[in-house]
């Protein structure tokens, strides 16, 4: 399916309360116009669940079920499995999580419905911090980010640690559908929720969403920025199907510099740190880069 | 294959359970194994693959996905079934509160064990009792026969429409879930005609008609909603004697619905009970009438909904009451014995609360004999500075 093809509007209705620019609700709008009506959603604690899941205004015209931070997973799960004993197992049942939600409390829940091959599909939107309560950073936080709990005072520039790589995760569980996605590359976005939405066991999408409050950036270069973060290899974007891992865009691997600077959020990072971070980006490409050459 | 018409068995608590649940026919199962549950999941695993059961069975990887799993299941409007203890109800807790909230009528057996610490793996309600403020009907049961009785009328009660709200039925560990008694297993066909299939009617997902579960609301939807869970918890109480009396017409068993009295009549003290102790204390009863002592006991069943007007009607004439324990609020004093004077505020009958059995110690006859005994002292003007009584504590009590 083209852009031009997919329907102005989708069961994610237009007024959501995100922020001006907000890439998620952008992710939930698109995911929708893709998948249409015969869904069921299902958020946890996060952004999305505050911005378009509030009584009483609500952004779902489809059914919606809200549980807890720690079990996306198990909450779609006990959905797929009573709709299979009801024979309506033709209804796409999508979680929405971001990243702390999917990779650090909701690991667990995640990791037993890959396991067991749970017929559902699994949206993360990553925006690399718990951006909901404040700018905290995440498991999926990146190295040297600035965020409310890795300040840039005294003996700590920005976060510590290098993000915990959640796709490769889901691989190492042999997933039946494992990809990453960005927006800004709005065919390649279309294609995977279009196949994700066909196909039929564990299927997992990770989009990368830029924050603009999170990532102290002006609300009009979301777009842009992805763009920018698939160039430097930043954001790798790839797919995972039947054992075969496939790189869809080649990074160019230039602009990591411009990529940070535009981010306030990497105001105060040094030399040293950004030499890590190529290093970094470098080591995760190589890995990502071997799983492709790996036959199935 | 189990026997489609009624049989007789001699079996565990926990089979009892499973073989109810194959009666009930939920359409999704899920639950992770925990001591003294595990043979419950053992069975149902068997039930499923052997075609006695058609559900899905979701083997998941800990309590907080299996309750999950569960309450959302529940929530497209089928009827679902889940199993835990101690730790794994502790790890439930999030979802157990949840589940309430969002009024779904799921049935769950809880082999009620301690809670760490000091760890251990023996009967405790220390797991099922901070669960009381989580808007699940909690029911204790005393034998196994009320295991398969009261998971079938569980179902009757969560799924009523004047109700609407999850049920918990708590037995003692290893006392019940592992020893075996003589139980009578209803035929599919008497069980169909008490428990007819579920057919959620108001909120469930349906992508028809498209509805919200769970979601945040304002302040003011937020305090109606919680008024009407007590109303429905209100309604429950009605709801659960309903149900007894139904089942006891049918099938000749008068469990007691809320609160069963055993020697009531004419009894000048008496203990409440909550449990399977129930039957020790059934025991020493009948030997202290047979010396002329007139006790008796009440049997705390329904737990939530508290049934303080049974419980005042019950112990209006006594003299003097003990409250057995076998769980604490520790800085202040057991759940049972802060309902029962709660329901018996304004009446000046002595009370003392009995904390026994704590970790599964054995809770022995002549412990009983030592609550009544207290009783007795207690009447006669004993002065006793603190109501609250740890029977046969290591280097405390005898």
């Amino acid at each position: 399916m083209k852009l031009k093809d997919l329907p102005n509007e989708g069961p994610y209705t237009s007024g959501d309360r995100a922020c001006s620019g907000c890439m998620a609700a952008n992710i939930a709008l698109n995911v929708m116009r893709i998948i249409g009506e015969k869904a069921i959603v299902s958020v946890p604690p996060s952004c999305m669940s505050v911005f378009a899941g509030t009584f009483p205004e609500l952004n779902w015209n489809v059914p919606y079920f809200h549980m807890q931070f720690a079990n996306l997973a198990s909450t779609i799960t006990g959905i797929s499995r009573a709709l299979k004993t009801q024979g309506k197992d033709d209804i796409v049942v999508i979680g929405f999580a971001g990243d702390g939600g999917t990779g650090d409390m909701g690991l667990q829940a995640l990791s037993g419905a890959a396991h067991r091959n749970e017929n559902i599909l699994y949206i993360c939107y990553n925006n690399e911090a718990y951006e909901n309560t404040g700018i905290q950073a995440s498991g999926s936080s990146p190295y040297g980010s600035w965020s409310s709990t890795t300040p840039v005072k005294g003996k700590l520039r920005g976060n510590e640690y290098f993000p915990k790589d959640i796709p490769r995760i889901m691989i190492a569980h042999d997933s039946s559908y494992v990809a990453t996605a960005s927006t800004a590359h709005i065919q390649d976005f279309i294609r995977k929720i279009e196949k994700a939405k066909n196909l039929r066991g564990f299927r997992y999408i990770e989009v990368l969403s830029v924050c603009n409050p999170g990532w102290r950036v002006p609300s009009h270069i979301g777009p842009q920025l992805m763009t920018e973060a698939v160039d430097c290899g930043y954001w790798i974007l790839f797919e995972f199907e039947q054992g075969k891992l496939t790189i869809n865009k080649k990074p160019k691997f230039t602009g990591l510099r411009e990529f940070l600077s535009k981010q306030d959020r990497f105001m105060h990072i040094t030399e040293a740190q950004i030499k890590e971070m190529e290093e970094y980006i470098q080591r995760r490409w190589n890995i990502i880069q071997k799983l492709e050459d790996q036959k199935p | 294959m189990i026997p489609q018409e009624t049989f007789s068995d001699m079996i565990t608590a926990n089979k009892a359970v499973a073989l109810a649940v194959v009666r009930a026919k939920p359409k999704v199962i899920s639950a992770y194994p925990i001591s003294p549950m595990t043979t419950i999941v053992e069975y149902l695993a068997e039930f499923v693959a052997l075609g006695d059961l058609d559900a899905e069975y979701v083997r998941v990887e800990g309590e907080h996905s299996a309750m999950t799993v569960v309450a959302a299941a529940q929530g497209t409007g089928v009827r679902t079934f889940t199993s835990t203890a101690s730790q794994g109800l502790a790890y439930m807790h999030e979802v157990v509160s949840a589940t309430g909230g969002m009024r779904l009528p799921c049935v769950m057996f809880v082999a009620n064990r301690t809670l760490m610490s000091p760890g251990g793996i023996w009967p405790e309600l220390s797991d099922s009792m901070p669960e009381r403020d989580s808007s699940w009907i909690q029911i204790y049961i005393g034998s196994n026969q009320e295991a398969f009785d009261m998971i079938i009328q569980a179902y009757r009660i969560a799924e009523d429409s004047r109700v609407l709200l999850p049920v918990m039925i708590c037995g003692d560990g290893y006392i019940l879930t592992h020893s075996s008694e003589a139980v009578e297993i209803l035929g599919e066909k008497e069980v169909d005609d008490f428990l007819p299939p579920y057919k959620a009617e108001h909120a469930y997902l349906d992508i028809d008609r498209p509805t919200a579960h769970g979601i945040i609301v304002p302040p003011q939807y937020h305090m109606e909603a919680k008024w009407q869970l007590h109303q429905a918890m209100k309604n429950a109480k009605e709801v659960i004697q309903e149900v007894n009396d139904e089942f006891a017409e049918k099938y000749g068993r008068n469990h007691g619905g809320l609160i069963q009295p055993y020697r009531m009549d004419d009894a000048e003290r008496a203990l409440v009970v909550i449990g399977s102790t129930s039957g020790t204390v059934r025991g020493v009863v009948d030997e202290l009438r047979e010396k002329d002592q007139k006790v008796g006991m009440v049997i705390l069943r329904a737990f939530r909904p508290f049934p303080s007007e049974k419980i005042l009607e019950a112990l209006s004439k006594v003299n003097s009451i003990g409250v057995f324990d076998r769980s604490m609020s520790f800085g202040s004093a057991g759940q049972c014995f802060l309902e029962v004077r709660n329901a018996l505020y304004g009446k000046s009958t002595p009370i003392l609360n009995f904390v026994a059995g704590l970790g599964g110690l054995d809770i022995r006859e002549e412990d009983i004999e030592f609550m009544f005994n207290k009783l007795v002292a207690v009447e006669n003007g004993e002065v006793i500075e603190d109501p609250i009584i740890f029977v046969n504590t290591r280097g405390v009590t005898s």
